[in-house]
């Protein structure tokens, strides 16, 4: 069942995360891939995540495309103008990639080429109008295309967003996102206070996927506090700590918030610290596979 | 006015392969901003002469972007005809058109950051990225092609943390526009889905 098809009729979705590498070899990629095949519903494809520099996403999704695992490939503002960002949406579309995922993207400095021209031609609202446009079969111009594309939008969110932020998240969904991932949740309440937040805004058509990184050390935890809409909470900075096994601690604390989460949402989308070694297990440990 | 700083003493000089060097500067935005007045183009005048250079001359102009004619800087300034460049104190726009009519070897001695603007002595930067489409009243007056890192026209991203931007110090543009908004009781502003810009009219004006 395709990723579209099992979202609308209510499965409740799992997705993951591969980066494509920094390099040609396609090695560590392909043993993710591998990892995940049968046990997810679609892979998404990172686009120079933290805006380090790897290999397109389009490419990656071509090749775990090739392997039968349905992707969903990432797309950032930063780095194409509108006509780049066409041209790669056509060409993903034509090469069978069905699902996009569309963010501004971190800006350069954040990343490992610091000096480069942070483009942002479009922002993530305006991205998705021009989709919306591709798939109608017009150009951002106005001008036909031969041949529509019929891509399943995406974009991304916080879950602890303030006015503004759920301003821009209510024009994404106008503009018209279908589903959203959202950034590492660590705090079920939290959480249910934001799906109350997005229910009053969402139709039953516009999904959540509820974002799960499973800690791996009581310092992936306090270095994931810094990242920029993530909350760890105390107590479970305190649990990282105390447990002599503090990978297999992450991946309890994992299970047990899909687990929570699990019937406030649409799916829940795994994005691990290194590789899908754990995956498997922490979605037989929540009851998903 | 239009924001400068200083380049390091060391680049300046590895610009300069010439020997005799005049130097101007310029009496509006550099010297409100002690980057290119008199003070500053004595100082680096002395500098210079430390490290080697002849200087024969030096002057402030009223305005160093906007000049009566080449002809008349000439006339108030005889020593530029025994130089062999010019080092500009001023803006990029100065340094143009300095380099436009000079007929000499030019060069900058400031690096040209924004367009902003000064109140009280209090220095603003990046107020304006001179779109040629100015849409600032929509944002309460706070542009976001410039004070967003990302030229973001339809709402914040998420890498503003604790309201700090991603990408230094500054405080997120959304957070100050949203403030701003409300303090005029225009949020209904923020509802408003922005197109993207037509950067024909940056370079082409208007369309008939």
């Amino acid at each position: 069942m395709s990723f579209v098809c099992a979202l609308s009729c209510g499965k409740f979705i799992v997705t993951a995360e591969i980066s494509p590498p920094k390099g040609t070899d396609t090695s560590r990629m392909n043993r993710d891939a591998d990892l995940l095949k049968g046990i997810v519903d679609a892979v998404n494809v990172t686009d120079n995540q933290r805006a380090v520099m790897r290999m397109s996403p389009l490419a990656a999704c071509s090749l775990i495309q090739g392997k039968g695992i349905e992707t969903i490939m990432h797309i950032t503002c930063r780095d194409r103008n509108r006509l780049a960002l066409q041209s790669d949406i056509i060409g993903a579309y034509a090469i069978g990639i069905r699902n996009l995922l569309v963010m501004s993207g971190d800006h350069p400095i954040k990343g490992d080429h610091e000096g480069a021209k942070p483009v942002y031609d479009v922002d993530s609202v305006q991205l998705l109008g021009i989709l919306r446009k591709l798939n109608e079969g017009v150009d951002f111009a106005g001008n036909d295309l031969a041949g529509r594309t019929d891509l399943y939008v995406g974009a991304v969110t916080n879950t602890e967003l303030n006015e503004a932020g759920f301003i821009k998240l209510k024009k994404k969904i106008q503009m018209g996102a279908s589903f959203f991932q959202t950034q590492a949740v660590f705090d079920a309440k939290n959480f249910s206070g934001f799906m109350e937040k997005v229910n009053r805004i969402r139709s039953k058509n516009v999904k959540i996927i509820a974002g799960i990184i499973p800690l791996k050390s009581q310092r992936s935890a306090e270095f994931l506090n810094k990242v920029p809409g993530i909350k760890v909470p105390e107590d479970i900075v305190r649990n990282m700590n105390d447990s002599k096994n503090s990978e297999a601690q992450g991946m309890e604390i994992a299970a047990r918030i899909i687990k929570e989460i699990r019937p406030m949402c649409d799916g829940i989308h795994i994005m691990p610290v290194g590789n899908h070694d754990n995956t498997k297990t922490i979605l037989e440990m929540a009851d998903l596979i | 006015m239009i924001i400068s700083r200083q380049k390091e003493f060391d680049e300046i000089l590895q610009l300069l392969t010439e020997k005799n060097i005049f130097v101007i500067g310029c009496g509006k935005c550099a010297k409100k901003q002690h980057t290119g007045g008199e003070p500053e183009v004595l100082d680096l005048k002395e500098k210079l002469k430390a490290a080697g250079k002849n200087i024969t001359g030096w002057t402030v102009l009223s305005s160093t972007c906007s000049i009566i004619s080449w002809g008349d800087v000439l006339a108030q300034n005889p020593a530029i005809r025994k130089s062999d460049a010019l080092l500009i104190m001023s803006c990029g726009g100065g340094v143009s058109v300095i380099s436009r009519y000079a007929g000499m070897s030019v060069y900058p001695a400031l690096d040209t950051e924004s367009l902003g603007g000064v109140c009280c002595n209090e220095i603003v930067t990046q107020l304006c990225g001179m779109c040629g489409d100015c849409t600032v009243w929509q944002y309460g007056g706070i542009c976001p092609i410039t004070q967003c890192p990302k030229s973001l026209l339809n709402g914040p991203c998420g890498g503003a943390v604790e309201g700090k931007c991603e990408v230094d110090e500054r405080l997120c543009a959304w957070d100050l526009i949203f403030e701003r908004l409300k303090q005029l009781g225009k949020l209904e502003n923020l509802e408003t889905i922005h197109e993207p810009k037509d950067h024909t009219k940056k370079f082409r004006g208007n369309k008939v």
